[in-house]
């Protein structure tokens, strides 16, 4: 009987000391074009720390500071723009935040960000959204739009 | 029985209606450009069971020889934000496991929750009506697919036998928040009534479907959670004391006793990009009086898992698990259990090696595969295995399910 547990517990020990150790298989690919958190133009701020923009988008902070929503975009969970914002901004991996959404959505306690399907419909809703926020390519960013910056 | 299956068709079909009628494409198409502050989402999820080398029966028939498929769980939830600080929410669910449930539609949780201080650095607000009890890291999302780490939750301290003593509550919430640099706290607390209607719950605090009800008594509820680095480290200690008396039928063996149920959970995790490692520690006080001297009596649980997750890439990922379920600490092997009452000491304790794995075929259809190797019944339902003389110490499980989710 006790031969039989400790058994299992190594194996388990062992099982996750693999785990743990396995080769980090994937490394992401980095695009070349660096991205940006961009606000619609009517929000007042220019610069954010980290902690309050994963608040935003973790979904639990809602209001901007003159109390006015915060609308929030993203775009799909498995977008490589995606992927890079919450690595490069929120310092976050994308199933966290998928898994802190579930949370909120499945428990009535919040809501889930808007969905974009691309950086275009991205550009286009956060020009035109009051108290919008999201992120771009550097590249793709015009004047209709305000860079938000991380500190 | 053939009244049920018309009744429980009749409720499916209602349910596809409103899933229809309730489909974010719809109210996508209504005002296309409009800020939604309505949102909808659920999930459906079809499970398969198979039970081999045993007479144990886990979510139905699975010991028969093409296992069972008696394993859905369907949920719709709408959620209105009139205000940035006032939201409606609510989820109506209908979940099929065996004898313990049916596949009713129920009200899972429904509520109004007004914020009354946000800043950036603080919360606090307050919840009033039915909300999902804060507990451990798994219970409030306990019945939807794709926030589990596995097909089945941990049963050492997300037993599913009584899960609606732990479910949700009746009554306030009251929440805070506060986020700075060194990380994040949120506090709930919750004053309200458990839900101890169902059959399951009874069969398995009174070992079996007595010929009274439970009622549901004042119960209280708290759980701490500290994150670091935006959910690297999460840590959080969660406690309730959850009340319930019991309304004797007529002719009744039990008198009015009262059933007092006291958890108290550690929760830990790390989350690294390709891994992490959950674990979970809990006591369980409960004590059964008035009922009958040979009924009542009080005892401490203990319990514990360790997990761990790997994430091959964002499509695949395995978990292995090791689940152990004490019921009474100062009895681990039920020898005295056995010596008082002649059941099965193994109807006890529970300790269940789980390995699976996850395949995300997109982001909304998830297929799941997993293995248990269990020693011990002390997790089983007593509705599906009525008689604890028919069941077998050591046992294997295998578990399917694919959901969906939108």
């Amino acid at each position: 009987m006790a031969a039989r547990i400790t058994e299992h517990c190594w194996g388990c020990i062992f099982l996750l000391f693999l785990l743990i150790c396995a080769p980090l298989a994937v490394s992401a690919t980095q695009t070349s074009d660096p991205v940006e958190v961009i606000v619609h133009s009517g929000v007042g701020i220019r610069h954010l720390s980290r902690n309050s923009l994963r608040a935003i988008f973790g979904m639990r902070l809602r209001a901007w500071q003159d109390g006015s929503p915060i609308r929030v975009f993203v775009l799909p969970d498995d977008a490589p723009l995606h992927n890079l914002f919450a690595k490069e901004k929120l310092n976050i991996f994308p199933y966290q935040l998928r898994s802190a959404w579930d949370r909120l959505i499945f428990s009535g306690t919040g809501q889930a960000p808007f969905l974009v399907n691309s950086e275009e419909e991205m550009r286009v809703r956060v020009a035109t959204t009051p108290g919008a926020i999201g992120y771009l390519k550097r590249v793709n960013i015009d004047d209709s739009i305000q860079i938000l910056h991380v500190e | 029985m053939l009244n049920k299956s018309v009744i429980l068709i009749g409720s499916l079909i209602r349910l596809v209606l409103l899933l229809t009628i309730l489909h974010p494409s719809c109210i996508k198409a209504a005002d296309a450009q409009e800020l939604k502050s309505l949102q909808v989402h659920g999930f459906l999820s079809q499970g398969y069971i198979k039970t081999t080398s045993t007479r144990n029966d886990v979510f139905g028939d699975s010991t028969r020889g093409r296992g069972s498929f008696d394993f859905r769980e369907i949920g719709v939830n709408a959620s209105y934000r009139p205000l940035t600080n006032l939201q409606f929410s609510g989820q109506l669910l209908s979940r099929q496991t065996g004898e313990d449930s049916k596949g009713g539609i129920r009200i899972d949780y429904g509520f109004v929750d007004y914020t009354a201080i946000t800043t950036e650095a603080k919360e606090f607000g307050i919840r009033l009506g039915r909300t999902k009890n804060p507990f451990g890291f798994y219970n409030e999302t306990r019945d939807v697919p794709f926030t589990r780490p596995s097909i089945l939750l941990p049963q050492s301290i997300y037993f599913d036998r009584a899960r609606n003593l732990g479910l949700a509550s009746d009554g306030v919430q009251l929440y805070g928040e506060s986020r700075a640099d060194w990380g994040d706290i949120t506090v709930q607390f919750v004053t309200g009534f458990p839900q101890v209607d169902d059959k399951s719950t009874e069969a398995a605090i009174l070992r079996k479907n007595q010929p009274g009800d439970l009622t549901t008594r004042l119960s209280y509820l708290g759980r701490m959670i500290y994150e670091r680095d935006g959910g690297r480290l999460r840590l959080g200690v969660s406690g309730a004391q959850v009340n319930a008396g019991y309304d004797p039928a007529a002719r009744d063996f039990l008198s009015a006793g009262s059933i007092e149920f006291v958890p108290l959970i550690f929760s830990a995790q790390y989350n690294a990009e390709h891994w992490s490692i959950t674990s979970e520690y809990a006591l369980r006080y409960i004590e059964l009086k008035n009922f009958h001297p040979l009924v009542d009596q009080s005892f401490t649980g203990e319990s514990f898992y360790f997990q761990g997750i790997y994430r091959f890439n964002p499509a695949w990922e395995a978990v292995l698990r090791y689940d152990v379920l004490f019921t009474d600490r100062k009895d681990r092997d039920g020898s005295e259990w056995r010596a008082k009452t002649g059941l099965p000491a193994d109807s006890r304790f529970a300790k269940d090696l789980t390995v699976g794995v996850r395949w995300n075929i997109t982001p909304a259809i998830m297929l799941r595969g997993e293995y248990h190797r269990v020693n011990g019944t002390a997790w089983l339902s007593t509705l599906d295995n009525p008689d604890p003389a028919f069941t077998d110490q050591h046992w294997n499980l295998f578990a399917a399910q694919i959901s969906y989710r939108f």
